[in-house]
């Protein structure tokens, strides 16, 4: 993996800013402010999965009301657009229709929706890139180029953070993403990429190594400024 | 809790609350690992931030429409109404059964029409009479039937496998159903044809291979 050195002073951007959620430590259930989502897991989660395979289309929507603003979130930060991450999560919804008699119930049922969610957007990701490709024959960078948000606190920092994340290889940014911004659990993780908890926790530091030495501000040029 | 600066990182991989605890007590006195920690929970707090939500009125209509759109080809059959929770052993022994069926019945088909024809319509021995032909449709149907729900068991590993092995397998399952298409089409013309019946009867058997193949790859 390349190293992409942003020039952005952790000390002077950040060091002010509220810490508005402390960090999670499993499994003892300290969740962050956001809330899990595995209160929303569990609840009805069976009987939501057998009503989908009974083809009712309210079941669906119940799914929908349930899950669609994160899985929104997460195809959105997986393809840099809104109107990527709703197609994205339309064509979650016609996948999880067609192959629904094939849910055995092994993982819960929102987590197995996640997981085609995830693939469905790497799906559309290549087909965009090959688009891409075949109309500008020549090479293109694999990231998308995120649209921009609204600033809440520091965008740049956002911005650089969002970047660092295209440096990441493809499992550390899934890890990085469902745990820290989407606030899924290990367990949850695990079973949405199907990996081991313990793959999930080891993937998640490695990530966020490999965020805190691309945003951490060059130590030669830290020391010139000095 | 005695914590070091050596603990830093393995707390930061899977430390306990108390080790946490103990950590940030560390910080007080160590200046390292006070910028460390700081660092690695402000990651946290950016992140945080990078959870969007925005209204999308027209989403849940445009996805309730596509769910319409696929519903009657995916469960309208009552195939799939009666045999949509059943096990894939028995899709597999459902499949197996309607082969055997169809087989049979395309070679007494056959067997019959080259030997009682023999004599009176010796150029046309392949040819099916009509209560044959329509023995025939039946089974094949059946058997359709019965490879389409193999299909669906095989789809959510066809579609959202990356590997080269699946695109392989979405290839061949392209041609197989554009050449089973167009001998369909073929025998809709020429219905008695026993030569057709055979052809279709080997791509369908073809079809059924693979799915299994793909059914067997994501056990």
């Amino acid at each position: 993996m390349g190293t992409m050195r942003l020039a952005l002073p952790w000390e002077a951007r950040i060091s002010h800013l509220p810490v508005m959620r402390e960090i999670r430590v499993e499994p003892s259930g300290l969740a962050q402010s956001g809330g899990s989502p595995a209160a929303d897991f569990s609840v009805d989660d069976a009987v939501l999965a057998s009503a989908c395979q009974s083809g009712d289309l309210r079941a669906f929507e119940r799914l929908y009301h349930l899950h669609g603003s994160r899985m929104k979130s997460v195809a959105r930060n997986l393809l840099g657009t809104t109107s990527d991450a709703e197609d994205a999560v339309q064509d979650t919804f016609v996948k999880i229709q067609r192959s629904i008699a094939s849910f055995r119930g092994q993982s819960s049922f929102a987590t197995w929706t996640f997981r085609i969610l995830i693939n469905t957007c790497y799906d559309l990701r290549r087909s965009r890139l090959r688009k891409k490709e075949v109309a500008q024959e020549g090479p293109d960078e694999e990231s998308p180029r995120p649209e921009p948000r609204a600033a809440v606190t520091h965008p740049s920092l956002r911005i650089a953070l969002e970047r660092a994340l295209g440096q990441l290889t493809r499992h550390q940014r899934d890890v990085f993403l469902l745990y820290e911004v989407e606030g899924f659990r290990h367990s949850e993780i695990a079973t949405i990429l199907e990996i081991s908890e313990t793959a999930s926790k080891n993937t998640l530091f490695q990530a966020k190594k490999n965020l805190r030495a691309m945003l951490e501000a060059p130590r030669s040029s830290a020391a010139e400024a000095r | 809790m005695n914590i070091t600066c050596n603990d830093r990182e393995r707390i930061f991989l899977d430390g306990t609350p108390e080790e946490w605890l103990a950590l940030e007590a560390h910080t007080a006195t160590c200046a390292a690992c006070s910028e460390e920690v700081r660092a690695w929970k402000n990651l946290s707090v950016t992140a945080s931030e990078m959870h969007q939500e925005w209204d999308s009125a027209a989403l849940w209509p445009r996805i309730e429409e596509a769910l319409k759109q696929q519903s009657p080809a995916s469960n309208g059959s009552w195939f799939h109404r009666i045999f949509g929770g059943w096990n894939l052993r028995l899709v597999q022994w459902q499949v197996a059964t309607a082969a055997l069926l169809l087989l049979t019945l395309t070679g007494s088909a056959i067997w019959f029409g080259t030997h009682q024809r023999t004599g009176r319509i010796p150029q046309n021995e392949a040819l099916f009479n009509n209560k044959t032909v329509n023995e025939v449709e039946r089974a094949e149907a059946a058997y359709e039937r019965a490879i389409d729900k193999l299909d669906a068991q095989a789809r959510p590993q066809l579609e959202t496998s990356p590997s080269p092995l699946m695109a392989n397998y979405r290839e061949k399952l392209l041609v197989l159903d554009s050449a089973i298409a167009d001998l369909k089409s073929q025998a809709g013309i020429n219905p008695a044809n026993g030569h057709l019946r055979r052809e279709l009867l080997a791509m369908y058997q073809e079809k059924q291979d693979t799915l299994e193949q793909i059914v067997e790859a994501k056990k």
